[in-house]
């Protein structure tokens, strides 16, 4: 399964933010998106959640040489600042998102909220008592299991602590196979470190950084060469 | 001194220049005429310095009037029981007093002075004291011609009149020096948008004491207020030494300013936070319901406070009028009368008392505020079948709410119409009942439909589409007007019923073909 772009644009009044975007992501991976302050990550995810229009250009998933649209339901989108519903308490959010989504094979929702984690005296606090680093999970578990084929995630470990940082990386690893991982980061290391593949998005362009026989200070010179290079156009 | 006074003045006139644009860059169609460089426009700049340099004029000397013209000329007015001028002068003591504590200029935590003196690392004390000078000969300007056309109005003599705006300022400036030394002396520090109970419990007392006691014939004697008047213009006049050698203005504004600097920080945060108060800690609250219904349940069961509660306080309230009135129909048989007449060509006044009670807006804003806002970013949650599935149960949840005052209104108002002494048509009973309920109805859809399909807010909880707001502000006003309109209860009942139905199909249609694309967070 892959999700191929084709010339995706998208400007804000006069600026062109996305010029001509074209991309394919391959199952199983996940991609580390690389830019600058403003240079569109979170634009580029917005047009592929259908949270704003793109002006032009498309993009579909192709599986067996069969293209079809990207539905509502292939996407799973956690914001860097989670956002759940406050009038819930954990569980109840869960029962809702199972009511809704029912999951090929169903667990208990405390075997849910082992699988992250979460104490068993958070489980029946209302979320807005949540931590930062707890809404987190949250929005990571119920993006998790809806299974979604692509899986965005707009700077989602900048704002935890250590331990929890870690905790997610590790379940990014583990639920890459079978579908699309794309990571937005401003954090060169994390990117490094978790992601199968960099794309660097750049005036409006996406292009993929070829590692093939570099160390990774060598790499890393690369990527930084090719962001500070643009920015002089 | 004179550089320090055209910076601030420069910088006060930036900001409000770039709030003017901003505010023409949100109105509807304007905002397409506009390009997106306005900032740069000249022409446009110009333009919204002379606005602002207008305003400067105008919020000089007419909130002054304003000010003068109401709560002290007009209100004097009300009071027979004492000669005019003293009642003048009495108010104007005591709101003058109250005035001094309440608004000091010197110890508003505006975000002028964050910016000069924070941001900019301005020098406190030049910037302090040219601003504050300039404010005090702004209170000085504006009162003049107003106490002297005021005053005479009311009889005070020209000598008086001539004294008011200088008594105003040295109590405000006695008040300002006064705050100061405390700071001095005991580390205190006054902040005018944190005012503390004491300080509000005075501002009652003080209010009481303005308007309660002419009411008794009891006024300040006009030498006593003279008297004071004088006094206050000589502390003033010492007060000024004070000001100008005080120190240490920029720790007093770092402190000042502190809270209202994680304030502006944190504003967004604190209207999500307000919301959040209205959610319901109560652990007892379950439900049995499943999916969408599950959902909707428990929002409505946490939220009771602010959708049940407000519109059951508002029914036995109609309840309690009602039982006054019907109370009152066996003294005063004119009264009576009187009621039956109104009866019968008052209705259209109930559009605009429905409108009033209608919890919608309330309603949308909980909705947004502490469930729409985060389950919107969820990909599954704006689904179009999903979108439509919450729609139909909020828009039921809304009427029910609603409904119930209606209800009471409704068949009250019919109840009325029979014990005053009934109506020829009996089409007339069902009709005032339907169409109040009609009315009912029809704002509940108003509000959900605009909110589906004009969906205002952003992620951070912002306020974003002023469609939205003119949509508000036009329903204010033809329901205001309503109030105007005199029709048979008949026509116009029979009218409305037909007019809500039809909104009602024509609004779910739109919602129904639209929402699923207009239903989203805002960029």
């Amino acid at each position: 399964m892959n999700v191929v772009i084709e010339h995706l644009s998208k400007r804000f009044g006069e600026k062109p933010v996305l010029r001509d975007v074209g991309f394919t992501f391959e199952s199983g991976k996940i991609y580390g998106l690389l830019g600058r302050n403003g240079a569109g990550k979170t634009t580029l995810f917005n047009c592929l959640n259908r949270d704003i229009n793109a002006d032009g250009g498309s993009f579909y998933l192709e599986e067996g040489g069969v293209r079809r649209a990207v539905q509502a339901g292939d996407i799973g989108y956690v914001l860097s600042t989670p956002a759940v519903p406050e009038f819930l308490t954990g569980r109840e959010f869960l029962k809702f998102f199972l009511d809704i989504n029912p999951p090929q094979e169903p667990k208990s929702i405390d075997g849910y909220f082992d699988d992250m984690r979460i104490a068993p005296d958070d489980r029946d606090k209302l979320l807005k008592d949540y931590s930062h680093g707890m809404k987190n999970k949250m929005q990571m578990l119920v993006n998790i299991i809806a299974e979604p084929n692509i899986l965005l995630l707009d700077e989602p470990l900048t704002s935890l602590d250590v331990v929890v940082a870690e905790e997610m990386k590790q379940l990014l690893r583990t639920l890459k196979n079978g579908r699309i991982t794309i990571f937005s980061t401003h954090l060169l290391d994390l990117a490094l470190d978790l992601c199968d593949e960099i794309v660097l998005l750049n005036h409006g362009v996406l292009e993929q950084v070829d590692k093939s026989n570099l160390d990774s200070r060598e790499f890393k010179e690369k990527i930084l060469a090719a962001l500070q290079e643009d920015s002089h156009e | 001194m004179n550089k320090t006074l055209r910076i601030s003045f420069a910088l006060r006139n930036t900001y409000r220049v770039n709030s003017i644009l901003y505010a023409l860059k949100q109105i509807p169609l304007v905002k397409r005429l506009l390009p997106d460089t306005l900032y740069q426009v000249r022409g446009l700049k110009v333009f919204a310095n002379v606005l602002s340099v207008l305003w400067e004029i105008i919020s000089a000397f007419l909130g002054k009037l304003v000010y003068l013209a109401v709560m002290v000329f007009g209100a004097g007015m009300l009071y027979t029981t004492a000669p005019r001028e003293q009642v003048f002068l009495h108010l104007l003591v005591l709101l003058t007093i109250l005035g001094a504590f309440v608004n000091t200029f010197m110890f508003n935590p505006s975000k002028d002075k964050y910016y000069a003196m924070i941001l900019m690392r301005m020098d406190a004390k030049d910037y302090t004291l040219v601003n504050y000078g300039y404010a005090i000969l702004k209170v000085l300007a504006g009162f003049l011609p107003f106490c002297i056309l005021l005053g005479t109005a009311a009889g005070v003599p020209l000598w008086i009149c001539l004294l008011i705006p200088f008594f105003v300022a040295g109590l405000k400036m006695t008040v300002a020096a006064f705050s100061l030394w405390d700071y001095e002396k005991h580390g205190t520090i006054r902040n005018e948008n944190g005012l503390d109970r004491l300080v509000w419990a005075a501002v009652a007392i003080l209010l009481a004491l303005a308007y309660g006691l002419p009411a008794f014939g009891i006024v300040l004697p006009v030498p006593v207020c003279v008297g004071f008047m004088a006094l206050c213009i000589l502390s003033g006049a010492a007060s000024v030494r004070r000001i100008l050698a005080f120190g240490r203005y920029r720790e007093l504004y770092q402190q000042v300013l502190a809270g209202s600097v994680n304030q502006m920080d944190a504003a967004k945060q604190r209207s999500l936070e307000a919301s959040q108060k209205f959610i319901s800690a109560d652990a007892g609250i379950t439900s049995r319901k499943k999916g969408f219904e599950y959902l909707n349940d428990l929002f409505i069961k946490r939220h009771k406070k602010i959708l049940w509660k407000a519109s059951q306080s508002v029914a036995i309230v109609c309840v309690v009028l009602i039982i006054a009135v019907l109370t009152a129909f066996q003294f005063l048989p004119e009264f009576k009368e009187k009621t039956n007449e109104l009866l019968m060509v008052f209705l259209p006044y109930f559009v605009f008392i429905m409108y009033a009670i209608n919890r919608g807006t309330g309603f949308t804003r909980a909705l947004f505020m502490n469930c729409d806002h985060s389950l919107l970013t969820y990909p599954f949650y704006k689904q179009p079948k999903m979108v439509l599935k919450l729609f139909g149960i909020r828009l039921r949840e809304i009427i029910k709410i609603n409904l119930l005052p209606a209800a009471v209104i409704g068949a009250g108002l019919a109840l009325l119409l029979w014990a005053s002494g009934g109506t020829d048509n009996p089409v007339n009973y069902a009709v005032l009942f339907i169409s109040i309920i009609c009315m009912s109805i029809f704002f509940s859809v108003h509000y959900l439909m605009i909110y589906y399909l004009l969906q205002p807010y952003n992620a951070a909880t912002e306020m974003k589409n002023a469609t939205y707001q003119i949509v508000l502000t036009a329903t204010y006003l033809v329901c205001f007007y309503m109030m105007r309109l005199r029709m048979p209860t008949l026509v116009f009942g029979l009218l409305t019923i037909i007019f809500c139905v039809l909104y009602c199909v024509v609004a779910c249609i739109l919602v129904y073909r639209l929402a699923p694309k207009t239903f989203r967070l805002r960029n």
